[in-house]
């Protein structure tokens, strides 16, 4: 290869590079901009919310988030979809994890179906359990309760951690737990003591999904909840009303519904690609 | 990057049939008992409900209107669906929803994850930036288009009007646009996220397929139709198995968005298993309809079970 074709060859490819760049700005800026400017709203008086062209530069208030969390009692929503992702993510680790172990650990008859069954149930729409869920907690006194709600969480969240968690068990020599066997544990105590511990990233992981996955589940809470368990979303999605609307404490309660979210997934980016196929693919 | 399957247990069974160490009853009752209270737990909330809705659906149930008390009516629910067209109305929707978006967000996503993997600096920053769509919750989601499609002070009116282009000014409220509108919205929440998936894929294959295309001398798009393409093939599958029944259940946007409006235009199949059971609350046509969506998610399980299997063995 002769020197100036060197040369260009190597100008066409950071011209190359430049565009590239140019273009996963420009795409960033498309996928950003709506969140942007929810962000912006929930900070703008009305008048400047209707302003028409939009404005980009106002006089920041923070009186949509005082109306909506302070007057309107969303803090009491907030409140409530913190406790009902605790539940459904406490419910489902404590059932889930051992069996997550097993599968990995043992090899047991009817295993396979086991497995199949659960990976069904994650897939199910939401709709086909809330309506027979919805009837015997009518009956149970459960409808607009905090268990009946984590109940109907537990049916997305446990499939997710045993998938999630046999992977992070597999990863883990098998050896180790046979070498505490040898010592005399019990099965649970290699369990607890030896695979536990050594699993503890891919368990924060797990949780932190679970949380997210129960935070942001609408029709379960749609449909269970009620005037006393209202998440964030359900109660956010009733001031969306045909007689008016108030955006800007839409824009701020949705601000501050996504906030944790974000924040839960910028710790387990590692895991993302993994945990939102529920650990159907592990990403590098 | 590797498709789950069970291999570490295989592994395990080899190891021991090589030793000769054979696998105690203990081991089997330990296995067991580990799994106790998820079988438990998933009988109660998972197939307790579903047979339960199964005894609905042949019968007249609502908790709400006189004169449905569970009375035995048969088949009676299973052909009214066959006859009703709101229900294929649905299923169509749901369909070209499916299709359509999940299509998109491939051929999309590819094009980004390509462009991504091509990059040296600052991938984590392009990284961390497309996977905010996909974990935002879905119902804000649908409220912050809300914003934008609105037709008094949207964002997207204003561009629209802007830029004079042959749209109504609310896309929502009309009958053509709504769907392309929510389909679309689909796409943004999606996109990124496929991007992910596919860039996971293109970093885990080897370097030396692309050596050799190199040194044959293949030019860009042919190493990308002959090469790459075909190694990533076990990826793509899986991301738009995962995506589809994903995106066939779809509800939040919509419910929040149209609610199946204009008049049924944008009515999708849990939309509408929604509206019968607690709008009409006709709980036991609702159960019905559930059934036909279980056993399709069955079905798709099915086919998610083989695909990943045999691409983790092979």
């Amino acid at each position: 290869m002769t020197m100036t074709s060197y040369v260009s060859l190597r100008r066409t490819r950071r011209r190359n590079h430049a565009l590239t760049y140019a273009a996963l700005a420009v795409l960033s800026i498309v996928i950003l901009s709506p969140y942007f400017w929810l962000l912006e709203t929930s900070f703008k008086t009305r008048v400047d919310a209707f302003a028409i062209p939009p404005k980009i530069f106002f006089h920041p208030t923070l009186s949509n988030y005082i109306v909506a969390f302070v007057d309107k009692g969303f803090l009491h929503n907030l409140c409530n979809s913190a406790i009902i992702a605790a539940g459904a993510t406490a419910v489902a680790l404590a059932v889930g994890v051992p069996s997550a172990y097993a599968f990995s650990r043992f090899r047991l008859r009817g295993g396979g179906l086991l497995l199949f069954w659960l990976l069904a149930s994650r897939m199910m729409p939401a709709i086909v359990l809330v309506l027979p869920m919805f009837i015997v907690f009518a009956r149970l006194g459960l409808v607009d309760s905090y268990p009946g709600v984590i109940i109907a969480h537990v049916t997305f969240d446990l499939p997710f951690v045993v998938w999630m968690m046999k992977g992070f068990f597999d990863a883990i020599p098998g050896e180790l737990s046979d070498a505490a066997l040898m010592d005399g544990c019990s099965y649970f105590a290699a369990f607890r003591r030896v695979a536990l511990p050594l699993t503890a990233g891919g368990l924060a992981a797990t949780s932190i999904f679970c949380l997210i996955n129960s935070w942001n589940d609408f029709l379960y809470a749609l449909v269970l909840t009620g005037r006393n368990t209202a998440t964030l979303p359900v109660g956010v999605a009733g001031l969306l009303t045909p007689w008016g609307t108030y955006w800007g404490q839409i824009a701020a309660v949705g601000t501050v519904t996504t906030l944790p979210v974000l924040i839960f997934a910028f710790a387990v980016q590692k895991y993302l690609v993994r945990g939102l196929t529920g650990g159907a693919i592990s990403g590098s | 990057m590797e498709v789950a399957g069970n291999s570490a247990a295989g592994l395990a069974d080899m190891t021991r049939r090589r030793y000769g160490v054979r696998r105690p009853r203990r081991e089997t009752l330990a296995g067991i008992g580990f799994h106790v209270p998820m079988i438990v737990v998933l009988l109660a909330i998972t197939v307790f409900p579903l047979i339960y809705s199964l005894k609905l659906s042949f019968e007249s149930y609502s908790l709400v209107q006189t004169g449905m008390n569970g009375q035995g009516v048969g088949l009676a629910n299973y052909s009214r669906l066959i006859h009703d067209p709101e229900f294929w109305n649905a299923m169509k929707l749901t369909l070209i929803f499916v299709f359509v978006g999940v299509s998109v967000e491939l051929c999309l996503g590819l094009v980004i994850a390509l462009l991504l993997q091509s990059i040296e600096g600052g991938r984590r920053i392009f990284v961390t930036l497309l996977m905010i769509p996909a974990v935002m919750t879905p119902l804000v989601i649908g409220l912050m288009y809300n914003f934008v499609f609105n037709a008094q002070f949207g964002l997207f009116t204003y561009i629209i009007q802007r830029l004079h282009l042959p749209l109504p000014q609310g896309l929502l409220g009309s009958k053509t646009w709504a769907f392309p509108t929510l389909i679309f919205t689909d796409i943004w929440e999606w996109t990124p996220f496929m991007a992910l998936i596919l860039l996971a894929g293109l970093q885990a294959l080897p370097e030396e397929p692309f050596e050799a295309a190199q040194i044959d001398g293949a030019t860009g798009w042919r190493t990308l139709r002959y090469v790459t393409l075909p190694m990533l093939k076990p990826i793509l599958v899986v991301a738009v198995l995962f995506r589809a029944v994903d995106a066939l259940k779809e509800f939040d946007k919509v419910y929040i968005l149209t609610n199946g409006g204009p008049g049924s235009a944008t009515d999708v199949i849990d939309l509408f298993t929604y509206r019968m059971s607690f709008v009409n609350w006709d709980m036991s046509y609702g159960s019905a309809v559930g059934m036909v969506l279980f056993c399709i998610t069955l079905a798709l399980a099915f086919v998610f079970v083989k695909v990943t299997t045999r691409t983790s063995t092979g």
